[in-house]
């Protein structure tokens, strides 16, 4: 009776902690990684309402004509603490912002950089018309208040260069696909930073709902092997020097297409296939069981298709 | 003397409270509720042998794959029916089983929202055998539109087929996929269409096992069942609520 009471009240006062709990904020802490070159790095997680959402990198580079902004986080609310911290390192202006493609964590922090030109490639613009909305809607379900008055806001341009000059850096403009079918990465000729976006993930499990192939994607890895880059900022994951990162998406590439022509040609059920083990090859990586779950759900079909 | 009453009463509540009124292990709101529409009052019993194989979560809510195993009660099997809790239409499937063919199923349904998926499967002695598993969704998928329906894809092929036999170690399983809408009806002036009958038929033209759909299997239904003899030559024949039919050799 006595610890009943007791257990009540210890409820009573934990829905009152939570209730008078510190208003939500990402704490973002940009990490300078190269000269005028600073990393917002997320976590290596799902969506989550403990998280509201950071499981991104984004970043920005700080030129002499001003701030270049890459990719805005899953929020308005990020998309605020971004700009807040940008104007903590430096007083330049933010002269642009890029989308690197149209997934909900790359664009919902667009809103707080409403005075700032935004542009991403012209498909990754229809690709946001079309989807952007819904992706706002299920990132409220997923991650509820953190999202509080986030809207989409859309680029208001076509990105249709493939260079651009900012004071003393030199971007290089290069229009993928293998992710999402139209995937931004920015390499800046100056520090030798390449941005790859979610072309690469590091360390996390990649996400597939709209690649047009894993191998495609993998032969773009490639591509970007062949960059001579000295740091390499993934879309999510660590950045590092050298590179293992394409090396790892490599592998797991090749792990998941031959996963899945080999379960296609067993006939195997999708129900069955999300079981079978991951391959011990990838102790590193997180998620690769939820994420196998989804590729399974919007890649098997069409890997089924092949082997009737 | 008194003291046996009481004892005798004590045991006839516990007993009753086991075979009457067995906690669902789902926690689901509407368990009471669905299993009187689908099985009355008659007895069942939670049973770890059924097996609903689903993912964790539905990724897509208009393509969830589901596997229903009742293998280990083969043999002694009556029916079984398939139902989504929370599913405004919560039939799925009802199997009639056949010596030959193993009673594993597998395809894909709508959801509209997080449900219970259950499986029922009667005995020969009338006992319901219940299996299930919990689906976590986002939902919408029953009260999507068809692809079909943004695509004229389909009129010009209705009813074709796809298949193959994949030769297991002990007999082998049949793959297939037919092309149809599964319109569910609840869908704003898009009435309902989908295939109600699925029989697998031996080279006689007798139906082996049968397959009772409904409105939340999903659209292009890919269907797997496994037979026990892989040398046997089979059939696959299909008619939806419109009266189509459409057979194929397997």
């Amino acid at each position: 009776m006595f610890n009943k009471k007791a257990l009540t009240l210890s409820l009573l006062l934990s829905a009152n902690t939570a209730a008078i709990a510190a208003p939500l904020a990402y704490d973002l802490k940009p990490e300078k990684i190269a000269e005028n070159t600073w990393v917002l790095k997320g976590a290596l997680e799902d969506f989550s309402r403990k998280n509201g959402g950071n499981i991104v990198n984004t970043g920005f580079v700080v030129t002499e004509e001003g701030v270049l902004v890459i990719d805005t986080g899953p929020s308005l609310k990020y998309g605020q603490e971004m700009k807040a911290a940008i104007a903590k390192i430096t007083d330049k202006p933010i002269k642009y912002v890029l989308n690197t493609h149209h997934h909900p964590d790359h664009f919902l922090g667009n809103q707080a950089f409403s005075n700032t030109d935004i542009l991403a490639l012209p498909k990754t613009n229809q690709q946001l018309a079309l989807h952007g909305d819904a992706f706002a809607d299920n990132m409220y379900r997923l991650v509820g208040d953190w999202m509080r008055s986030t809207e989409v806001k859309l680029p208001t341009k076509d990105l249709e260069v493939d260079n651009l000059k900012l004071g003393s850096h030199q971007f290089s403009l290069m229009p993928f696909s293998g992710h999402t079918g139209s995937d931004l990465v920015v390499y800046d000729r100056k520090t030798g930073v390449l941005f790859a976006s979610d072309m690469v993930f590091f360390q996390r499990a990649l996400t597939t709902p709209h690649t047009p192939g894993l191998n495609i994607w993998f032969e773009e890895i490639e591509k970007l092997e062949a960059i001579d880059y000295k740091i390499i900022v993934p879309g999510h994951g660590p950045v590092s020097k050298d590179k293992s990162s394409l090396k790892q998406m490599k592998r797991y590439l090749l792990w998941l297409d031959e996963t899945l022509i080999d379960a296609a040609q067993k006939g195997l059920s999708m129900t069955e296939v999300i079981r079978i083990p991951i391959s011990d090859v990838f102790p590193d990586i997180k998620l690769t069981r939820h994420e196998f779950i989804r590729t399974v759900a919007h890649l098997y079909p069409l890997y089924e298709d092949k082997y009737f | 003397m008194k003291g046996r009453l009481a004892a005798l009463l004590v045991s006839a509540t516990v007993s009753f409270s086991a075979s009457g009124a067995e906690p669902d292990p789902l926690e689901s709101p509407l368990w009471d509720y669905m299993r009187t529409q689908f099985i009355g009052d008659d007895a069942y019993v939670f049973d770890d042998r059924v097996k609903v194989g689903l993912p964790e979560f539905a990724e897509d809510p208009t393509q969830v794959p589901i596997m229903v195993d009742a293998s280990a009660l083969s043999g002694n099997i009556k029916q079984i029916i398939t139902w989504a809790d929370l599913n405004p239409i919560q039939h799925i499937f009802t199997y009639y089983p056949h010596p030959e063919i193993v009673p594993r199923i597998s395809l894909r349904i709508k959801v509209q929202q997080g449900t219970a998926v259950r499986a029922a499967v009667q005995t020969k002695d009338g006992v319901w055998h219940m299996g299930g598993s919990y689906l976590d969704a986002a939902g919408g998928g029953c009260t999507a539109p068809s692809a079909a329906n943004s695509d004229p894809y389909w009129e010009s092929h209705l009813g074709e087929m796809k298949s193959r036999f994949f030769a297991k170690e002990e007999g082998g399983r049949y793959k297939f996929k037919v092309i149809h809408p599964m319109d569910t009806g609840l869908v704003n002036a898009i009435p309902e269409f989908y295939i109600q009958q699925v029989a697998v038929r031996n080279q006689q033209g007798d139906s082996l096992a049968r397959l009772e759909l409904s409105q939340p299997v999903s659209e292009n239904p890919v269907i797997t069942f496994d037979v026990r003899d892989k040398n046997q030559k089979h059939s696959v024949w299909l008619r939806d609520n419109s009266g189509n039919e459409f057979e194929r050799d397997l």
